[in-house]
């Protein structure tokens, strides 16, 4: 049986002494493409943050049976700061994790990966440029390539279809799919309609978690679940939740 | 004309462009990150609170740049770490610093018996009066300086730029975040003996931005902000003496003149550029 690369279990967290999620429970597989949904301040990032270590854990447990995965994480857009001086070579590179972050240089391993990365991306042309100076298209490129240098075993994308044109949201999901054979997919959006297609499990979120081992929900179910996100599927689907609830 | 350069030889004027010339490198520096995390309030909380400790060594017959330089570093770390945690608004804990600094430095003075002859050079600063050990000391900070933003640079630049991301790449965020509001507020302090605490801050951010005019590269704004500055402080002085007029005031009027100056020119060459496609 494989282990879990992330485990919660009756997991409370949020901000402050402010409980924001309340009794998650969770597991992600390797191999899972899990889209998290919710309604605006559900808590979708949050959750995402407490798996990257990036929240506090007020109760329950979160474990790594297999060892803490290395991850790779794209944050929201608006989080970005297009303004500040940094190059796109500079923002991918820091997506290294090394030891020795204090070394002023890269190796030379360390480069053939970041020159091969940019160039998959289709961005070896801006290496040197400044991100304010890239589309929003390239610039989630770019933020993608700083969340795959270091070959993450967990993937985790925040709402990565925002500020995008459709064109780069169809190349986005077909790399996704692509990097899924390897890698486990954690895909935060607000709007289940564009995802559904590519992801093959949902967690909706929205003060507590239920997992929906399907990548359609009815609406009936998401009344139950207290998700008022979009469907795009309706009538019954089998589903498994971990956490008990009530519904018809 | 021979006038003029008759000042060149004179030792005051010599230490005032070689302490124009280091604090323009100190100021490039700190400044890039200053600007480049959009934390210039912070700058000035940290130059305000700093008249605090001047009052206070004053009232104790210490240095008053020792006391600048402990009200400085605990206001940096102060506001750092109500950042960090996020339990108070940073902006109004800044203000509060800011301004309690500032009362605390006019109470201390006020009660410090007799004359208090320098308090003028703090709030405006007077480069002319730089002595040698002054520009040792800054010349000792430029270079730990130079070997820190060389040898952490990577740090310095990711936690600056995501510090959510550096932390989940195990970089300590926190850490390098406090080193640089320590380094900060030591710049600040050491640069105010040159335009005083008044103007200081126009040092940490006049020369970044006219940089940022031609890069944004954060590896290259620094050398170019240390240029401008350097180009900008040593006019500021000439005019000074030449108008005999204050300097600190002539410094920040010519750093100014520059960034509009390069600005305007810009300007102009980008609309034509577009007029001629």
């Amino acid at each position: 049986m494989t282990e879990p690369l992330v485990h919660l279990e009756s997991v409370t967290t949020g901000y402050h002494t402010t409980p924001v999620l309340r009794n998650v429970d969770l597991e992600v597989y390797p191999g899972d493409f899990m889209g998290i949904i919710g309604p605006n301040g559900g808590g979708k990032t949050t959750l995402i943050k407490l798996i990257l270590g990036l929240q506090p854990l007020f109760k329950g447990k979160l474990h790594f049976p297999a060892g803490r995965p290395r991850m790779g994480y794209l944050p929201q857009a608006s989080q970005v700061d297009r303004s500040f001086p940094i190059t796109v070579k500079e923002l991918v590179s820091s997506g290294m994790k090394t030891r020795k972050a204090w070394v002023p240089f890269l190796s030379a391993s360390q480069r053939k990966r970041l020159e091969g990365m940019l160039e998959e991306a289709g961005l070896s042309g801006y290496a040197g440029k400044p991100i304010g100076e890239l589309s929003g298209g390239q610039l989630q490129k770019a933020l993608l390539c700083r969340a795959l240098i270091d070959n993450p075993e967990l993937l985790i994308l925040d709402e990565p279809n925002t500020h995008v044109d459709k064109q780069f949201e169809q190349e986005l999901y077909q790399w996704l799919q692509q990097l899924n054979k390897s890698i486990a997919i954690l895909l935060v959006s607000h709007d289940i309609g564009t995802i559904a297609p590519i992801i093959k499990s949902i967690a909706c979120v929205n003060e507590t978690l239920h997992y929906h081992p399907s990548n359609q929900l009815s609406e009936e179910v998401l009344k139950v679940y207290n998700c008022p996100v979009d469907v795009i599927a309706h009538g019954p689907v089998p589903h498994r939740v971990l956490k008990s609830h009530d519904h018809e | 004309m021979s006038d003029f350069f008759s000042i060149f030889q004179y030792q005051f004027f010599q230490h005032a462009l070689a302490a124009a010339a280091l604090t323009s490198v100190i100021a490039a520096m700190v400044g890039t990150y200053i600007v480049s995390r959009k934390i210039v309030f912070i700058g000035g909380g940290i130059t305000h609170a700093s008249f605090g400790g001047i009052g206070l060594a004053y009232y104790m017959g210490l240095n008053p740049f020792a006391g600048a330089a402990v009200f400085g570093v605990l206001t940096a770390l102060g506001i750092e770490w109500i950042s960090d945690k996020g339990r108070v608004r940073e902006d109004s804990a800044i203000a509060i610093l800011w301004s309690l600094g500032m009362a605390l430095g006019i109470i201390f003075v006020f009660m410090t018996p007799g004359y208090t002859p320098n308090l003028m050079s703090f709030l405006f600063g007077n480069i002319l009066t730089v002595g040698m050990t002054d520009i040792r000391v800054l010349l000792v900070y430029a270079i730990l300086l130079i070997l820190l933003f060389v040898i952490f640079y990577r740090p310095i630049l990711y936690t600056a730029f995501d510090p959510e991301f550096a932390k989940t790449k195990g970089i300590p965020v926190a850490r390098y975040r406090y080193m640089m509001s320590v380094v900060m507020a030591l710049a600040i302090v050491l640069s105010i003996r040159t335009v005083g605490i008044i103007l200081v801050l126009s040092m940490f951010t006049i020369p970044q931005i006219t940089a940022m005019l031609f890069t944004r590269n954060f590896a290259l704004v620094m050398p170019l902000a240390a240029l401008w500055g350097i180009v900008g402080s040593v006019a500021g002085i000439l005019m000074a003496y030449v108008l005999d007029i204050p300097t600190s005031a002539s410094i920040i009027f010519f750093l100014t003149m520059q960034f509009l100056i390069l600005k305007s020119i810009i300007i102009i060459r980008n609309s034509m550029l577009r007029k001629n496609r």
